[in-house]
């Protein structure tokens, strides 16, 4: 059921950018996510590009009307809204993580793209390097 | 343009792998290292070996004995020196833990 | 020529920091020119001169001294990540501060930049 995905014809301009988070767990019970923001954050400070990845149930952390004050934990998804603030202007989802967790694309940003795996794993070619968190 | 993925974990008991294996293309190569070593068993790679017989999948040979993981033909054992080669190698490594 | 800088984000007292170290010290010998390597999350720990580790067991710590040492190979500590797990961080040489081991560097998320800027390769464990 696994099918390659394939590559094709990249960019001839390299417009290749210094940085690309995967954003893989959910947002609260673990520290993953504020993290990887963190990092997010101090690149886009540097002005060293730097985009964003949600995988898995990384996905969890685009949900709208979220409240972790509820919990008692601190809401750093607020942060997200200060992206753009940051020059932290690509953000990729992977689709098929979004509809294995029956979830809407209603997500608490904007300019956010759904993309298939292909074109996902494409993406992240294009940067120089790659952490995941 | 090649991607070295480093798998780490038992796909028994993290998805890991299975995000890994939705973003590789052929070109690519894959090392299980540590727990990861169990995946040798595992339906996703099997199913690899058998479908998509040139995608590279290699193992830390140490990593490997260690666990007492029997090691078929169509999975290189490498050692920790060639790890960092294929690093160079690759254009790219994404560390999957 | 190839530059590689490595992110830890496992504790001293980890397995898996074993396998960074094996990464890492082959990659030295090997001649690579490992430009740095950055602690962050739990990686943090590193620094806390308290930790004692069983003498029995693998001693991550002696290993990093001995390949900082032989390599003069930059151990980098993220300050935020090592303040909340308990390491004293403070420019001015303290009581507390000399509970964090001086084979380390505290640095900022910034360094983390800076090491990405200047690597061909950046590996996470």
């Amino acid at each position: 059921m696994t099918a390659f995905n394939e590559h094709k014809n990249t960019a001839i301009v390299d417009q290749t950018k210094l940085l690309a988070l995967i954003n893989s767990k959910a947002p609260f019970s673990s520290t993953y996510g504020k993290d990887s923001l963190d990092v997010a954050l101090i690149f886009g400070s540097f002005e060293q590009g730097v985009s964003l990845f949600f995988q898995g149930d990384g996905v969890y952390q685009l949900i709208d009307k979220q409240d972790s004050s509820i919990i008692s934990v601190k809401n750093y998804l607020k942060t997200f809204a200060a992206f753009e603030f940051y020059d932290i202007e690509d953000i990729y989802v992977c689709q098929q993580s979004v509809v294995e967790r029956k979830l809407s694309d209603a997500f608490h940003i904007e300019n956010v793209q759904l993309l298939t795996a292909k074109d996902f794993s494409l993406q992240l070619t294009q940067h120089k390097h790659i952490l995941r968190f | 343009m090649a991607t070295l993925h480093i798998v780490r974990k038992s796909a028994f008991s993290s998805n890991d792998l299975a995000q890994c294996l939705a973003l590789v293309i052929k070109s690519d190569t894959i090392v299980l290292l540590d727990d990861a070593c169990y995946n040798v068993n595992h339906p996703l790679i099997t199913q690899v070996l058998t479908e998509q017989p040139e995608l590279a999948i290699q193992i830390m040979k140490t990593h490997a004995l260690a666990r007492a993981i029997t090691v078929m033909d169509s999975i290189r054992t490498i050692a920790m020196k060639d790890l960092v080669s294929l690093t160079l190698t690759h254009e790219k490594v994404i560390t999957w833990q | 020529m190839n530059k590689l800088a490595v992110v830890i984000t496992t504790p001293p007292y980890s397995n898996l920091t074993i396998t960074a170290i094996d990464y890492v010290e082959a990659a030295l010998s090997l001649g690579v020119d490992v430009i740095g390597i950055f602690f962050y999350q739990d990686g943090a720990i590193h620094a806390n001169k308290s930790v004692s580790i069983a003498s029995d067991d693998y001693q991550a710590i002696q290993h990093w001294t001995r390949l900082h040492k032989e390599y003069q190979l930059p151990l980098h500590v993220c300050i935020t990540a090592a303040e909340k797990r308990g390491i004293p961080c403070d420019d001015v040489p303290n009581e507390e501060t000399e509970n964090t081991n001086e084979v380390f560097t505290i640095s900022g998320l910034g360094e983390l930049v800076e090491l990405s800027s200047r690597a061909s390769r950046l590996v996470q464990f």
